[in-house]
């Protein structure tokens, strides 16, 4: 039979270890400090901290409208004391701005339509390829300039779209004269595109990873093309994945700084950038307030309705059933 | 079993895509060696001497230690932050759980152009701006959906009756938490923070807008450099972060594996 230790025996007392007493110490604070009645409002404890990280976001956002109230007194360059709408009419009858905005949305608009266009094969080819050594290449291909940052691609593109660049000395060898490629509209859409299709694939492969390889095989064994079983069955089951890609694609585009500033070289501003001068260069802080409050809105405006239209896609959070 | 044409034509495309993607890349690398006096490719000759050049500027090593200062403010401010909430998200029944998800992605939907100034009025009426941690902690804001993210996906992949049977076998609730729940969500967590970091690292306009002259990280410095002339040594300093990526790459892949973002929810 085997030895039962017990605790009035002398030679076999346990020694209680270390990290027991820790635990048992954890566990008696969490159960003082939050005991188990509690335990209906623990979900609700949980997500506070990051409800009140956001809470700096939505401080700032009533900041902004606050600033935006008041003009900006240029006899003593300060704020004026008094409420007004003045900076939001002066936004809105603006021709300057009237066309900055045309421009970033229908930049948005094409940078959307570009980057989908190269992103649903580049995901495609990727979730569906048999060889894993050619899935990590063009998934290491994606990430690294994701990962790499904005600035140092845009300045990437700066020296490929150069006079004397890698694209122009290229012409060059076929006979074709220098040409401007850079610090124009279509510049600042391509540098939008190439920064912006990480972010597509990436909301898109899980999309297509959820689509069944044998709904395809069974399309095109009752007799379906290629492009009819493409457009009937991938298509519509990656929907969310398209939502949730022209999102992101479109929101990050339409709000744009660096690729406007780096590759527009100034002549082809977005609204970030007017916002910018506002606050840094003219330094019209009310006006500023105005027109990036006037984004915010425009922006949560078009998710929004793209929300409501067709539900949120990838981007929704945690596991919804 | 894919027709010709369709693979024909998604290759072709594909290739386009890695083309425009790393082209950039390698340039800037390429761009780097070169013994010319100004940026042209390919390089003429191969030196090491702008990275010799680099690691003597007093500004810009000044400013990768403050890059990597406001990453790890960014890294101990998010990652605690965004593994509660995606637990919370995705292992409780919350009340408004909807309205909790559409605000805890404003930090995606509000333009950072909006963000970043509102983060400054606000920092700047706290009377912290002009230090560095408020950067870091901003950073953490306008990144925390992707930890989130991530936590969530892993913490729904995780067998809720394991903690049951850890209750049922005698651990308290810390036991449970520390080691059934926190060893379940490790890889999304790793991931989340990963991606945090390395995004602090490299961001752009929320750092532009929140430091000045004293408090400058260095995206915000090469972006400075290149307004006004560009040189090969910028060149060689953008190579940092290149390497910095593949670095990050590197130890995603061996972590949790690269394939981890192609799972469908």
């Amino acid at each position: 039979m085997p030895q039962i230790p017990s605790t009035d025996d002398p030679q076999t007392t346990f020694r209680y270890p270390l990290r027991w007493r820790i635990m048992d110490a954890l566990n008696y604070g969490l159960d003082r400090f939050w005991p188990a009645r509690m335990s209906p409002y623990t979900g609700w404890a949980l997500i506070m901290p990051a409800l009140l990280l956001v809470g700096i976001l939505v401080l700032g956002l009533f900041e902004m409208a606050d600033s935006s109230l008041h003009t900006l007194d240029r006899a003593i360059f300060r704020p004026s004391e008094a409420y007004t709408l003045e900076n939001y009419q002066a936004v809105m009858e603006s021709a300057t701005y009237g066309r900055v905005v045309m421009r970033s949305v229908f930049a948005a608009g094409l940078t959307v339509f570009f980057t989908l266009l190269l992103a649903l094969p580049y995901a495609y080819i990727m979730v569906r390829t048999t060889r894993s050594a050619v899935r990590k290449a063009l998934l290491v291909t994606l990430f690294l300039p994701f990962f790499i940052g904005q600035v140092v691609r845009a300045y990437g593109l700066l020296i490929i779209l150069g006079t004397n660049g890698v694209a122009n000395n290229a012409l060059g060898l076929v006979g074709i004269e220098p040409i401007r490629l850079l610090f124009n509209f279509p510049a600042v859409v391509f540098g939008l595109v190439q920064y912006m299709l990480p972010f597509a694939v990436l909301m898109l492969a899980p999309a297509l990873t959820a689509i069944p390889r044998e709904t395809e095989t069974a399309a095109s064994s009752l007799g379906a093309n290629w492009l009819q079983s493409f457009r009937h069955i991938v298509l519509p089951m990656a929907k969310p994945g398209l939502i949730g890609a022209g999102l992101v694609v479109g929101t990050l585009s339409l709000t744009d700084f660096a690729m406007p500033a780096m590759l527009g070289g100034g002549s082809q501003d977005f609204i970030a950038n007017a916002i910018y001068d506002q606050f840094f260069r003219t330094a019209d802080q009310g006006l500023g307030a105005a027109l990036a409050l006037l984004l915010v809105v425009l922006g949560s405006v078009i998710v929004g309705v793209v929300i409501a239209l067709f539900g949120a896609g990838t981007l929704g959070m945690g596991s919804k059933k | 079993m894919t027709a010709r044409s369709q693979r024909i034509l998604f290759w072709a495309l594909v290739w386009f895509c890695i083309l425009i993607l790393s082209v950039p890349t390698v340039i800037v690398v390429g761009a780097s060696f070169t013994t010319a006096n100004m940026i042209s490719f390919p390089p003429e000759g191969f030196t090491l001497k702008w990275y010799g050049k680099i690691a003597l500027a007093r500004d810009l090593q000044q400013a990768f230690v403050r890059s990597l200062i406001v990453s790890t403010v960014c890294l101990i401010a998010s990652v605690p932050v965004g593994t509660l909430a995606g637990l919370a998200l995705s292992r409780f029944k919350l009340r408004f759980a909807n309205a909790i998800q559409i605000y805890l992605l404003l930090p995606f939907t509000v333009p950072l152009i909006g963000s970043g100034i509102g983060m400054m009025l606000v920092f700047g009426e706290w009377r912290v701006l002009g230090s560095l941690w408020p950067v870091g902690v901003a950073l953490a804001v306008i990144n925390l959906p992707f930890i989130i993210w991530s936590v969530s996906s892993s913490a729904g992949a995780l067998d809720g009756d394991l903690e049951l049977a850890a209750s049922s076998c005698g651990a308290g609730r810390f036991e449970t938490f520390w080691f059934v729940t926190l060893p379940g969500v490790m890889p999304g967590v790793i991931t989340g923070g990963l991606l945090m970091f390395v995004l602090a690292m490299s961001e752009f306009l929320v750092s532009l807008l929140l430091t000045d002259a004293r408090t400058v990280t260095l995206p915000v410095q090469i972006y400075n450099n290149i307004r006004s002339i560009i040189t090969p040594d910028l060149a060689a300093v953008s190579s940092v972060f290149v390497v910095i990526a593949l670095l990050a790459v590197w130890l995603l892949d061996r972590l949790v594996g690269l394939e981890i973002f192609l799972k469908s929810k």
